[in-house]
């Protein structure tokens, strides 16, 4: 990444694209994520967005976008891209408009759209090779109807529909290899904790062509119960215990950028959450917290 | 039987879990969540004994609904607004397929622009589906809704799903007091799931729901739906009489409030009917001589009872929370279809369109429109259709429009610190 | 019918506290309504709550337009005018503040014809703890008069039982307490007479223009049209940056910041957008050089 222009936090925009004012969440992970992402991409974008916390982004007569938003719903955001793109293209080839008009299409979605209803929108969108940046805002639940179970929700953690004593049974989606096995020009795992790691890939995806993937975990106060004030801490942990692995895909290769040493026990980053309480009291879940650590332990093995 | 405070998201759980349901495919949707919430609550608990599936959309949530009720189970699901629009196709689909399921609507206005907050734009583009319709004013009712739902899509005459509508907030996430029938009582009212021949089974295959090519089987199997629909409304009747007498309490197609003697009637549906009725009392306070209808079911469409409660009114004000775009409201055109041409029928029919996107409508507003209504029938002349709006909400909109049409260089790229004026000046 | 309308925050028991007061009117034989009025709900951002009780069927809907009664569990909210808590307030409503400053000053400062009462109860950062709901139903209960002591504690314990002993017992110290606090004004919600038919106004009613589809369609142009927003005012507690401690590597804080809130000068100077501000303390708890504190809201100059 010797080309990248975010050297040390310093290189970081610390004025932002992005206007506050928002109804995210104090406290919102993906929000701080994306005034990063939105600093690097910049405003000649269109964001095409999936139903999700994020829709309220943009609620009439405001938005906090300087360039484009586009609300589809939230099946079909990157069918909503595929047409954007399309039409700017016919534009351009017919001298419609010039080329300089010209716009990146970036679709907007949180884990919920992306794991579940999206998934068939998206995979018909990367197998037909469409130039579009897919940025999923990972809170691991359906976060704005009151963090139901989503298909990213991490084995044991208690939702709204997943409850005691051991919370959800099922694991968390591997959506990274999803898009990889669809063979995309890109594909990144990021978080706000990390911003340079973050900017330095947004950076690389906005330089490419063709189906471009940024997967956020975006730690939710809200959802996963603990103090706004914790989220940077909580976003520091994942990565710490090697639960969130930052990695990225590209020309059919997974590169870790960071390889926590030592791995910090995942006991360290469940503690923080509420979400996991039951596993630590009243009595702790030996089992259930055996388990996490092992699967966390034996991705990291098998990376080699 | 306990009386106790329900929201209608709760007393629709009540009437499912009353009904003994056994399958619950599910999808998280506001206004409508806390209902799948519940019932996952009773079946962790072991309260319930039903097996809830979280979908990955109302799509595959109606679909995987249809299957197991072809499979021959009883299946209820919950949705609403953009739910219930995304799973439309699957709608048509399980109707077509004859197989019974209740699925509760919440409404809510549908997008664009998006919004949260209800009216019967949702539940009014199913109508078409071949589910059959019930709408609600109170939680009581929805309670009872489901139950009657459940009958009423069983019955062998009929076997059509049916849609149990309340509105979003208003019912919702509002408690009343609701009667909850003994489970005994209710087993008395809706006997124990019969699938009929209709169901899959090793020893007796079936296959369901197949094509077919050209128009005469077409429009005999679509026509068989339109037939069985129309049974509904007598088989409805039976039931309605039953459901009196096993729980006591009177569930009319069409629910009449003072329209004895009525000269000008209100016609609305829904939660707002309540305080239709409020209005009526306090007009005939005064003398006047006014009166509510509210249908019940809508699909089917209880065309004679509407014809014959509404015969010898002077004039009608009909009250739609929907707009049909380019024709106006869906009452409205369905009851002048109803009565044209009838002995009787009321020579006025106002259009009223209001309480779109959860806006309210007030008790003068009330009093106007039958205001408007009688002057209309003493002139012998139908009023222009109203949109229920004043001039202080447009003038609001102005207001939101002057921020939103900003030109762009009033705030420039990279300015926005600037003139974001922090510490407080901005107040 | 009795109306009373619970202004508060997201996060600190409205809803709770209009379940509270429904359940012990309806122990008490009241027919009753209640209902939380939320959009997307958001931790800090005003909300309010209703309840309807009566001893006839109740057939009005939605947000009380005219109430009996006003709590409210937050004093910061009455300058919010999204929040609406002065709407529809006239001479016969009684106006519940849950602050410190006696009811006098607000009467003058807001000017009001009714009633006004304050709870001056208020432990230090109380508008964060779990039980100001209780203490806004506790008080609510003895205002309307109709609600005997027993039945409160009765709806506390029926409202509250998934929640363990422990804050069953707190939210019934702190109900009661309340209850028994507002014993010289007991039954002073007074109900007006119903509203008579005639005359009545008749409503405004205006033809909708048509207007170009530029114009009537949900299209926002201006660009960040967001910061006229002032989310600031979902603040219980606030960072100041403490000069002398500041080390002027503001591109930590600013990057943290969730909301843009953090600004730097061309120097690197960070400060502290307050009119966006949503106070949750990430930049203070990032901060290398501790050099931000937290300061309660109210306490802030």
């Amino acid at each position: 990444m010797s080309e990248t222009r975010f050297q040390r936090m310093k290189d970081l925009p610390s004025t932002h694209l992005l206007g506050a004012g928002t109804a995210m969440c104090a406290g919102c992970g993906a929000l701080q994520a994306l005034q990063t992402i939105y600093d690097v991409l910049g405003e000649r974008t269109v964001f095409v967005n999936a139903a999700g916390c994020m829709t309220l982004l943009s609620v009439y007569p405001f938005t906090p976008f300087r360039g484009s938003w586009l609300y589809t719903a939230m099946a079909c955001a990157p069918a909503g891209a595929q047409g954007v793109r399309d039409a700017l293209d016919i534009l351009i080839a017919k001298g419609r408009i010039p080329p300089g008009e010209d716009l990146s299409v970036v679709t907007l979605t949180g884990d919920g759209a992306a794991n579940g209803m999206g998934l068939s929108s998206t995979s018909g969108a990367i197998e037909r090779g469409l130039d579009f940046l897919y940025i999923c805002y990972d809170n691991e639940g359906y976060g704005n109807t009151g963090q139901q179970t989503s298909g990213a929700t991490p084995h044991g953690a208690r939702t709204a529909t997943s409850g005691a004593p051991h919370g959800h049974a099922g694991f968390k989606k591997d959506l990274f290899s999803i898009w990889t096995a669809h063979r995309p020009a890109y594909a990144a795992t990021v978080i706000g904790a990390e911003p340079l790691d973050l900017a330095r890939k947004v950076e690389k995806a906005a330089s490419l062509r063709g189906p471009r993937f940024i997967h956020v975990l975006a730690p939710c106060p809200t959802g996963w119960d603990f103090e706004p004030s914790e989220m940077i801490d909580v976003g520091r942990l994942a990565v710490r215990t090697g639960i969130w692995p930052l990695k990225e895909y590209e020309n059919g290769q997974v590169v870790h950028t960071r390889t926590p040493h030592p791995r910090a026990p995942v006991e360290e980053y469940l503690r923080l959450q509420g979400r996991f309480r039951h596993l630590f009291e009243p009595e702790p879940d030996a089992e259930t917290l055996g388990s996490i650590q092992q699967r966390v332990d034996d991705y990291w093995e098998a990376a080699g | 039987m306990t009386r106790a405070l329900l929201t209608g998201n709760g007393a629709a759980a009540w009437g499912a879990r009353l009904a003994g349901v056994d399958y619950v495919p599910a999808f998280p949707i506001t206004p409508q969540t806390e209902i799948i919430e519940t019932i996952e609550r009773w079946i962790e608990a072991g309260e319930m004994d039903a097996r809830m599936v979280t979908l990955e959309s109302e799509h595959s949530m109606v679909t995987a609904a249809g299957a197991a009720a072809a499979t021959g189970v009883r299946v209820f699901s919950a949705t609403s607004s953009q739910g219930l629009l995304y799973a439309m196709e699957m709608l048509y689909g399980v109707a077509g397929w004859r197989v019974p399921l209740v699925l509760v609507n919440v409404s809510r206005g549908v997008s664009a622009p998006v919004t949260l907050e209800p009216d019967h734009q949702d539940v009014l583009a199913a109508r078409d589906s071949g589910f059959l319709q019930i709408h609600c004013s109170t939680c009581q009712e929805v309670l009872d809704g489901v139950l009657l739902a459940h009958r009423l899509a069983e019955d062998p005459r009929v076997r059509l799903p049916a849609i149990v509508n309340l509105d979003g907030f208003y019912l919702s996430f509002t408690r009343e007091p609701v009667e909850i029938p003994s489970p005994e009582a209710v087993e008395r009212f809706l006997p124990p799931f019969d699938a009929g021949s209709t169901r899959f089974r090793a020893s007796t295959p079936i296959a369901q729901a197949v094509a077919v090519l050209g128009g005469g089987p077409y429009s005999y199997f679509r026509y068989e739906m339109h037939r069985a629909a129309e049974q509904a409304l007598g088989v409805y009747a039976e039931i309605a009489r039953d459901f009196a007498r096993e729980l006591g309490r009177e569930q009319p197609a069409v629910a009449t409030h003072r329209m004895d003697d009525a000269e000008i009637a209100i016609v609305m549906i829904g939660s707002f009917a309540t305080k239709a009725m409020d209005a009526v009392d306090r007009m005939r306070e005064t003398g006047r001589a006014v009166g509510l209808v509210r249908p019940r079911l809508l699909r089917p469409f209880p065309r004679d009872e509407l014809q014959r409660v509404l015969s010898g009114a002077r004039g009608v004000a009909v009250v739609d929370q929907n707009l049909s775009i380019g024709q106006g409201g869906v009452l409205h055109a369905e009851l002048s279809a109803a009565i044209h041409g009838q002995p009787e029928a009321p020579p006025i029919l106002a259009s009223f369109i209001g309480g779109l996107g959860g806006r309210d409508i007030t008790t003068e507003e009330f009093f106007e429109m039958v205001e408007v209504t009688r002057a209309a029938a003493e002139a012998g002349r139908p009023p222009p259709p109203r949109l229920l709006y004043t001039e202080e909400e447009l003038r609001e909109v102005r207001k939101l429009q002057g921020i939103a049409l900003a030109e762009r260089h009033e705030v420039g790229p990279g300015e926005a610190h600037a003139s974001r004026a922090p510490e407080g000046s901005g107040s | 019918m009795y109306r009373i309308r619970l202004h508060g925050r997201g996060g600190q028991g409205m809803k709770t506290a209009s379940r509270i007061i429904g359940s012990a009117f309806f122990a008490e034989g009241f027919e009753v309504q209640d209902a939380p009025r939320y959009g997307a709900e958001r931790r800090g951002a005003p909300i309010f709550a209703y309840v309807r009780a009566s001893l006839r069927p109740i057939l009005e809907r939605g947000v009380i337009r005219r109430p009996d009664l006003v709590v409210v569990a937050d004093e910061s909210l009455v300058q919010v005018p999204a929040a609406g808590v002065l709407q529809g307030i006239d001479e016969h409503s009684l106006l519940l503040l849950d602050s410190l400053e006696p009811a006098e000053v607000w009467q003058e400062r807001l000017k009001l014809q009714g009633p006004v009462l304050t709870m001056g109860s208020q432990a230090e950062g109380s508008s964060e703890l779990p039980t100001v709901g209780a203490r806004c139903a506790g008080a609510a209960a003895r205002l309307v008069g109709v609600i005997s002591r027993s039945a409160l504690e009765g709806a506390i314990r029926e409202e509250l039982a998934g929640l363990g002993d422990t804050v069953v017992a707190s939210n019934l110290e702190t109900a009661l307490a309340s209850f028994d606090a507002f014993a010289s004004d007991e039954g002073r919600v007074c109900p007006p007479e119903e509203a008579q038919l005639a005359p009545h106004t008749a409503p405004a009613w205006v033809d909708v223009p048509h207007d170009a589809a530029g114009i009537s369609a949900p299209d926002v142009h201006g660009a960040a049209t967001s910061v006229q927003v002032r989310t600031g005012l979902w603040r219980t507690v606030r960072p100041e940056i403490d000069a002398e401690r500041c080390h002027g590597c503001s591109w930590i804080c600013s990057t943290f910041c969730p909301d843009g809130a953090v600004l730097a000068t061309p120097e690197g100077v960070p400060r502290i957008d307050y009119d966006h501000c949503k106070g949750c303390m990430i930049c203070a708890s990032v901060c290398p050089h501790h050099a931000i504190a937290s300061v309660l809201e109210r306490d802030a100059s």
